[in-house]
């Protein structure tokens, strides 16, 4: 058992590191505030990656001959908590990099991988992904969005909500029902947004511009090669993709950061006084810690090249705990962040606020330690 | 950065379940606050588990790791403050080292009899061995641990090279470890009765107000388990102090819980959680408590 880095890994947070400070704009922090998924963030993201590309830091754990550097699982995690400390420059694009791209590795066909894998890695790609429907958020299973198989095509009707990304992707990681049967009658399309038949309509939301719309699909056709896997593979992709995605984002590793930045600013203005503040800085700094060190006992695990199954929702718990946590602080000891003071600290508070919700509710991730952790009886449905 | 266990680790951890295999398995009724087992006591000693911390090679990471795995049994040992605090301090001596804040002298001490050692964190750290007249045994005390309070600090102390905060820090890294073990058999014994005990025609277990909770007492166990891990790995006084404060927290909140999810079941004796939380009960206070441990933190990370 180490709990320290290796020369190597700690010269790559360095490298990371040293690239961001000579890349991101001066006025960064303050434009981060701009939600992931806005216009402006959206353009500069797609500069910023394509020099991620270009130093190879993009991909730089997916297999070499689809354009990475076959690194290991904690070079995804050094690289993953840098660019959410610095406030995720790469925008929309992480989710790209962290899961649609291994999913597609995993399951695509050669030539869906020939067509989607190469512009992810040279970061000129936004997707979106299909998931949540009006009467489909938690309960995913019972999505309705039918997609109809026509000769060569498939039919797609339905309405998608809360979906992140689809102003500007270009591609939509769509779930479909194709038969009856609630979770194996559901298929992934990989559908090109400009298909005609869709219309997205933005969402204004707290998480900031741009980032949650709704999408309809009227009598939309798109191609057969268009399904991603086999009919009624879905439930079993978006199983990996999920443990992909929630393992992705170090959203402690932000927390943890903001945490730093409000007590330093508290020290600054002589405001670090008393017990009260500096007993509620170590509780967060406690559940940060606590997300950190259960995430980092997963990717042990993946880097040993185990399959991980339901212990990721533990971390990810964890990990909205301590978001929770420091976001409560910041609001209590240093409000006027919220006004505007602090761009570091509002774009936390933002980019906090959806861990509790997004890639799985956390009240179904404590169902899931329930019944797969703790070895519980299921509900009765 | 390598979360796994080493070779060495696991097979210490392999020979640890096969000692403990039968006394895991005792019949657990009316036992009491606390349970002990002399022959525990002695076949961990003669096994050598309780000294890991003193080989440069496994240290007082693997000592942390022997706690954790003893505090699941429902019997209690002095494991954590013995197997932590006697490599730091080098003290050859066996038996049961007691843990006491030249400030809090009255906090009842686990398995404080006369001839063990007391170790005193002051402005410097002291210990003595303790004689019968300095020793008030109290055996009604609603501890899962057998407890005793001190009844006067004696003067002439041997003096200890290790810093006070050192030895703050691996009395930390001691409580969150055996922290962590305690919550885990906690936890599973009350899933356990969840599991079996119906009502309203279905398996407790199955009612999601009580699910959710158990599910959170996981995540803070899970996440005590690898910041004591960790603490215990860098002997780093924030880390320390971050983990005796979320063992702390997460004692405070999961004890509760699980005795409500007992309903009247994990109010008697018959039922074996207390010898879990009721050792848990006594942690929260060590150290001054939470608040202390987080101003300790504070102090620690931010200055």
């Amino acid at each position: 058992m180490d709990f320290t880095w290796t020369p190597e890994e700690q010269a790559f947070r360095q490298r990371l590191k040293d690239f961001l400070a000579s890349t991101l704009p001066e006025e960064w922090e303050r434009f981060s505030q701009h939600g992931p998924a806005s216009p402006d963030l959206t353009r500069y993201a797609e500069t910023f990656c394509g020099k991620l590309a270009e130093e190879h830091l993009l991909t730089p754990h997916w297999p070499v001959d689809l354009g990475g550097q076959g690194l290991d699982p904690w070079h995804q995690t050094i690289l993953a908590e840098e660019m959410w400390i610095a406030g995720e420059p790469r925008g929309g694009q992480y989710m790209n990099v962290n899961w649609i791209g291994p999913t597609l590795i995993k399951y695509g066909t050669e030539a869906q991988k020939a067509r989607y894998l190469p512009p992810i890695a040279e970061g000129r790609a936004l997707w979106c992904q299909g998931f949540s429907e009006p009467g489909a958020g938690s309960d995913l299973a019972s999505l309705r969005t039918r997609a109809v198989l026509e000769g060569d095509h498939y039919r797609v009707s339905g309405q998608k909500i809360w979906t992140s990304y689809a102003g500007l992707a270009d591609t939509c990681f769509l779930l479909c029902r194709t038969s009856e049967d609630r979770k194996r009658g559901i298929s992934i399309l990989l559908v090109p947004m400009d298909t005609p038949g869709i219309t997205v309509r933005q969402i204004p939301s707290l998480i900031g511009e741009g980032d949650i719309h709704e999408v309809f699909f009227d009598d939309m056709l798109v191609p057969r090669e268009a399904l991603f896997g086999e009919e009624g593979q879905a439930w079993e992709i978006i199983a990996y993709s999920l443990v992909n995605e929630r393992l992705g984002i170090p959203r402690y590793s932000l927390a943890r950061a903001a945490l730093d930045r409000a007590v330093a600013i508290l020290r600054a203005e002589g405001r670090w006084r008393g017990e009260a503040v500096r007993i509620e800085a170590a509780h967060a700094a406690a559940l940060c810690e606590a997300a950190r060190t259960a995430s980092y006992a997963i990717v042990t695990r993946r880097a040993a090249g185990e399959r991980i199954g339901p212990e990721s929702s533990s971390a990810r718990f964890a990990t909205v705990m301590a978001e929770r946590r420091v976001a409560e602080f910041v609001v209590e000891y240093l409000p006027e962040a919220l006004a505007d003071a602090h761009p570091y600290l509002k774009m936390h508070h933002q980019r906090g606020i959806v861990a509790g919700i997004a890639a799985g509710a956390a009240e179904i991730q404590l169902n899931i330690i329930a019944s797969d952790v703790l070895g519980l009886p299921r509900e009765p449905r | 950065m390598d979360l796994s266990l080493t070779s060495d680790q696991i097979a210490i951890l392999d020979a640890l379940e096969a000692l403990t295999r039968p006394f895991a398995s005792v019949v657990l009724h009316e036992t009491g606050f606390a349970l002990t087992d002399p022959a525990l006591d002695r076949a961990l000693a003669e096994g050598g588990f309780l000294d890991v911390g003193f080989d440069p090679d496994l240290g007082i990471g693997t000592a942390a790791i022997v706690v954790e795995r003893l505090a699941r049994l429902p019997q209690a040992t002095a494991a954590a403050t013995t197997a932590i605090l006697r490599p730091a301090l080098g003290l050859e001596a066996p038996g049961p080292v007691c843990l006491v804040e030249a400030d809090a002298p009255h906090r009842p001490l686990p398995f404080l009899a006369p001839g063990a050692t007391v170790v005193v964190l002051g402005d410097q750290v002291t210990s003595f061995t303790a004689e019968a007249v300095q020793v008030r045994p109290e055996p009604e005390a609603l501890y899962g641990y057998p407890v005793a309070s001190l009844l006067a600090l004696p003067e002439g102390r041997t003096i200890h090279a290790l810093t006070p905060t050192a030895c703050r820090t691996h009395w930390q890294v001691a409580l969150a470890a055996e922290a962590a073990g305690l919550l885990a058999a906690a936890l599973g014994s009350a899933c356990a009765h969840v599991s079996e005990r119906r009502q309203f025609g279905r398996a407790l277990a199955t009612f999601q107000a009580l699910r959710h909770r158990l599910a959170e007492a996981q995540v803070r166990t899970n996440g005590v388990y690898w910041l004591a891990l960790q603490a215990a790995h860098t002997l780093d006084p924030a880390d320390a102090a971050l983990a005796a404060f979320h063992a702390q927290e997460s004692a405070r909140l999961v004890v509760y819980d699980l005795h409500q999810c007992m309903g009247a079941m994990g109010m008697t004796l018959e039922h074996p959680l207390h010898l879990w939380t009721y050792r848990l009960k006594l942690l929260v206070s060590a150290l001054g408590g939470r608040g202390a441990q987080a101003l300790a933190a504070a102090d620690a990370l931010w200055g």
